[in-house]
């Protein structure tokens, strides 16, 4: 497939937005290549061609989102998702849902308790696995996996933010961004830098040696973002992530959700909250286990 | 290994509590390793030093020191299979029995040297000085046991019984009786016999003629066991054994003597590895939704397992450290206190620690390993759940 755009940002660095999976994960690379770039000029004091630069970012970030990938680019997809469960009566707590989420994506899962949102995001997240259905994630289809790969997919692939008592209260700050890494097999001095470059990208590079009782909830929050996206993994899954926040903790999270999605990363949040959704491009609601509409912003 | 030294570390008392469980088994199973090993070498010397040989003695017991005539060699050598006959006199150090004895009481030991220095395969070696002669009155060697006691140097006078004699020789250790022996001429060790041998018995003999053992060694390829028997059909008055009489008073003693030892250690650690399936299955408990979220960012069954497992571990290697630094402590203390008596109860050789040691581990493993496993079945949306 040919080019479609190519930016020239000075005699160096090209940016080329393509199609296709692979070339969107390049594009991706990209464009955190730029905005570190952006950061470091920033840094040094040098207005004039960082604001040169961030007009270039913008315009890469904006083609990114407008680049329309076909079906075989879809990260992962729920088809015809269906979770039983028996207490007493049978309940549908999904009832054939099908969803498909595509690079770069943020999605809201919107719905009242018992709608099914985090069954799904369990599903999606392969944390458990559908009674009928599939989960294709890059296309393949996660049930013909074996059960023991899964913790090595779910480690490299996908990123987990959870309520609350999200982090391992004996650890720092950095172990436990450091956490997804260690279980993908990456060395020690490597992984420690990149979960120092991570807890940076969340603006705690000032508290790597903190733990978690040592943070704010709103930080900790972040800690747990940083740990998600260590790893540049293709999604990351928020379940009720601000639920325990506060308004202002919580716009500041999401603002952190916005900017890493900005750079490319892909975001599936179940809510409750409006404002978290607001921040959303694409929401999904959902009542009595099936996708009752989506909304596209 | 940090993470989960600061795991262990989450209930200090609660962990502290387990690895104080495990010391005090170990700490057992150290002092009583250390007791049975003395007992052991000791019965192992014994069983090397009876093996080919026959002991007669003027009782049914190896160890009980009724009078012998010295005369009756002449009628023991007529005995077909006997190829020499050492007469031995042995009498306890101490003049009184004043003290309780672990093993063999110190003691002293006359023989005639030059057959047994030509018959006997249990050979001694010697850290300063010589072997004694038959000639050499006035003169011992002396046990490496006794060497403190006595404080014994060669060359110098040392006291036995209220009579000077001089060190001619300190023997190397053997970790069985004659580290606790004082080694004399036979004339001079029939003198210390016949002097506590009661007036009836005293009057109706003579020093040179008394003695309480001989020591028969034993024609190539004649069974012992068979020639004792032989020996006590054909010489009247006397009792002679083989090595399976010592096997049957002293080694299955000591065989039932280190299975108590042994069980009460065991008892004291099945405690302490119950203690550490408890403090285990606890601290998993508590630590259920943390497991979960570990799970769900990809820590593989090694990750989970290996964590607790290292726990576990470490709980019983610090216990087992503890305990065993506690127990050599105590041994130490023990045997530096009794030594003076010549009266050494315990041995801590490497293989007690090693194995004490390596124990402690191994139990902490092994008691972890339940909720270990129970930690890698939990289900990781109902954990996530948990608050």
């Amino acid at each position: 497939m040919a080019a479609e755009t190519i930016l020239k940002l000075d005699n160096a660095m090209k940016i080329y937005i393509l199609g296709g999976r692979k070339n969107a994960k390049k594009a991706q690379k990209a464009i955190q290549k730029l905005q570190k770039a952006h950061e470091k000029l920033s840094a040094k004091g040098q207005n004039a061609p960082a604001a040169q630069l961030k007009e270039t970012l913008k315009q890469a970030q904006l083609l990114f989102a407008q680049e329309k990938y076909e079906d075989s680019y879809k990260t992962l997809t729920g088809k015809t998702l269906k979770k039983r469960r028996d207490r007493g009566a049978v309940v549908h707590a999904l009832n054939g849902v099908s969803l498909d989420i595509k690079i770069g994506d943020l999605i809201a899962i919107m719905g009242p308790s018992g709608s099914g949102k985090s069954t799904l995001l369990n599903m999606l997240g392969l944390l458990d696995q559908p009674t009928a259905g599939q989960v294709l994630l890059k296309g393949q289809n996660v049930e013909l996996i074996k059960r023991r790969h899964l913790p090595e997919i779910r480690s490299k692939e996908l990123g987990f933010v959870f309520q609350s008592f999200n982090l391992v209260p004996t650890l720092t700050a950095l172990e436990n961004a450091m956490l997804p890494l260690k279980y993908s097999g990456i060395r020690l001095g490597r992984r420690r830098q990149m979960a120092k470059e991570a807890l940076v990208q969340v603006g705690l590079g000032d508290r790597l040696n903190h733990r978690s009782n040592e943070l704010s909830g709103g930080q900790q929050q972040r800690v747990a973002i940083a740990r998600s996206v260590v790893n540049s993994p293709s999604i990351v899954f928020g379940d009720e992530l601000t639920g325990e926040l506060d308004s202002k903790m919580t716009a500041d999270v999401m603002s952190l959700v916005k900017k890493l999605n900005k750079k490319g990363q892909t975001f599936v949040i179940v809510t409750h909250n409006p404002e978290v959704a607001k921040v959303c491009r694409r929401i999904i609601y959902m009542k009595d286990g099936r996708i009752e509409k989506e909304v596209k912003r | 290994m940090r993470e989960v030294l600061r795991n262990m570390f989450r209930r200090k008392t609660r962990t502290l509590l387990t690895v104080f469980g495990i010391t005090i088994g170990i700490f057992a199973f150290t002092v009583m390793g250390s007791m049975a090993e003395k007992i052991n070498l000791l019965v192992s010397g014994g069983t090397k030093y009876y093996a080919d040989k026959v002991i007669i003695s003027g009782s049914e017991s190896l160890f009980l020191t009724a009078p012998l005539d010295l005369r009756k060699k002449a009628q023991i050598e007529a005995v077909d299979g006997v190829t020499a006959v050492s007469a031995t006199v042995y009498t306890t150090l101490s003049e009184k029995f004043d003290a309780v004895s672990f093993g063999p009481p110190a003691s002293i030991v006359g023989g005639e040297r030059a057959i047994e220095e030509k018959y006997e395969t249990f050979k001694i070696t010697y850290s300063a000085g010589r072997a004694l002669k038959d000639d050499d009155q006035g003169k011992v060697v002396v046990g490496s046991d006794l060497v403190k006691k006595l404080d014994a140097k060669v060359g110098d006078r040392v006291k036995v019984r209220g009579q000077d004699y001089e060190v001619i020789g300190i023997m190397n250790k053997t970790l069985t009786a004659p580290d606790n022996t004082v080694v004399m001429t036979l004339t001079e060790a029939q003198k210390i016999y016949y002097g506590e041998l009661p007036e009836i018995v005293r009057s109706s003999s003579k020093p040179q003629n008394v003695v309480n053992g001989f020591t028969v060694y034993v024609k190539e390829g004649v069974d012992p066991n068979q020639l004792a028997q032989k020996i006590n059909d054909e010489v009247p008055d006397v009792v002679a054994n083989g090595p399976k009489a010592f096997q049957d008073q002293i080694a299955s003693a000591t065989g039932i003597f280190n299975a108590i030892l042994f069980g009460v250690a065991l008892i004291s650690l099945i405690v302490g590895g119950l203690s550490v399936i408890n403090t285990m299955t606890m601290s998993i408990s508590e630590r259920t939704r943390e497991i979960g979220i570990k799970k769900a960012i990809g820590a593989k069954t090694r990750h989970i397992m290996g964590e607790y497992l290292s726990e576990a571990a470490l709980i019983g290697l610090f216990g087992g450290l503890l305990g065993w630094g506690l127990g050599a402590l105590t041994v130490t203390a023990i045997n530096t206190a009794t030594q003076s008596s010549g009266n050494v109860i315990f041995l801590l050789s490497a293989r007690i620690s090693i194995f004490a040691i390596a124990f402690a581990v191994i139990l902490g493993v092994i008691a972890g390993f339940y909720p270990a496993y129970h930690a890698v079945k939990i289900n990781i949306v109902k954990a996530i759940r948990e608050q």
